[in-house]
C-alpha cells in the first residue's frame, strides 16, 4: 500500500500550484458504498486497518453501509482523503470523495 | 477439504494438490476480468475532471497493487509444501480475493443484495457461482484466522 500513498504525495506539489490553501484544506467526505458481494466481516476488518477504528465503530459503519447503502467513514482534507480512498480501492471497497 | 487456520504469527492454508490447481485455474481465468471491471476499479469522484486527475495520480499504482496481490497469491499456491502466510501476505490474499470476487460478480450481473435467492441450489453448486462461493469461503476463513488475537 505504500506505493499508492506515495503516488498521491509525490504529485501534491504540481497540483497544489493551482489551488488555494483554503480549497486544499476544506474537508472532504470519504463515503463507502454498499456492494452485493463484499463480506461484512471483511469491511469491518478493512475499516479498522485503514482508519484505525475500534471494532464497535467499524461494525456500526459497516452496518450503516449495508442497511442504508452508504456511510461517511471519514472527513479529511482533500489530499488525505484521496489517500484513504486509494487505500480503500486497493482493498476492493467502493469508496468516493465528496465536498463536505 | 481445504482448511485455513492461525499458526503462531502466520496463517496456514492447508490445500491439497487438486485444490491448489483449482485455485490457480480460477486466478488465471478471473485476472483478465480486472482490467474491464468497474467494480474492481471504482471511481473516486463524480466529477469527470477530478476523476481524471485522481486516475493520473494513483491509477497506475492501484493497477500495480492489484496485479502484485494476485501474483503473490499465485506464487504462494505454486510453491511446494505448506502455505504459511505472514500478516502482510494474508492481507494481499484478502485484497486479491475481494477484487476478483467483485469482477466475477459484475460479470454475472449480481448487482443487488439478495442475489443468492435468484438461483437454485443446483445453480449455486455449479460454475461460475461455485467459484464465487469458494473464493468467499477462502476470504472468510482468512479474516477469521487473522482475527485470532
Amino acid at each position: 500500500m505504500s506505493t499508492v500513498q506515495e503516488g498521491v504525495s509525490e504529485q501534491t506539489g504540481s497540483r497544489a500550484e493551482g489551488e488555494t490553501k483554503e480549497f486544499r484544506d476544506r474537508p472532504w467526505r470519504v463515503v463507502v458504498w454498499n456492494d452485493p458481494v463484499t463480506l461484512m466481516t471483511y469491511v469491518v476488518f478493512v475499516l479498522r486497518r485503514i482508519l484505525g477504528y475500534d471494532l464497535e465503530t467499524a461494525t456500526r459503519l459497516m452496518l450503516q453501509v449495508h442497511t442504508e447503502g452508504k456511510a461517511v467513514v471519514a472527513t479529511e482534507p482533500r489530499e488525505r482523503a484521496e489517500v484513504t480512498v486509494a487505500q480503500l480501492h486497493a482493498h476492493g471497497l467502493q469508496a468516493t470523495l465528496a465536498r463536505d | 477439504m481445504a482448511r485455513i487456520r492461525r499458526r503462531d504469527e502466520s496463517v496456514e492454508v492447508l490445500v491439497d494438490r487438486r485444490e491448489r490447481a483449482a485455485l490457480l485455474q480460477i486466478l488465471e481465468r478471473l485476472e483478465p476480468m480486472l482490467d474491464e471491471s468497474t467494480w474492481a476499479k471504482p471511481r473516486a469522484y463524480e466529477e469527470e475532471e477530478l476523476e481524471q486527475e485522481f486516475r493520473r495520480l494513483v491509477g497506475s499504482d492501484l493497477d500495480d497493487s492489484r496485479s502484485s496481490d494476485v501474483a503473490r497469491m499465485r506464487s504462494s499456491l505454486e510453491s511446494d509444501g505448506p502455505i504459511l502466510l505472514s500478516s502482510d501476505e494474508t492481507w494481499g490474499w484478502l485484497r486479491a480475493l475481494n477484487v476478483l470476487r467483485l469482477a466475477l460478480a459484475e460479470r454475472l450481473g449480481l448487482d443487488e443484495d439478495g442475489w443468492e435467492d435468484r438461483f437454485s441450489q443446483r445453480q449455486h453448486r455449479r460454475p461460475p457461482l461455485a467459484t464465487l462461493h469458494l473464493l468467499s469461503w477462502v476470504q472468510e476463513e482468512l479474516v477469521e484466522a487473522l482475527a485470532v488475537p
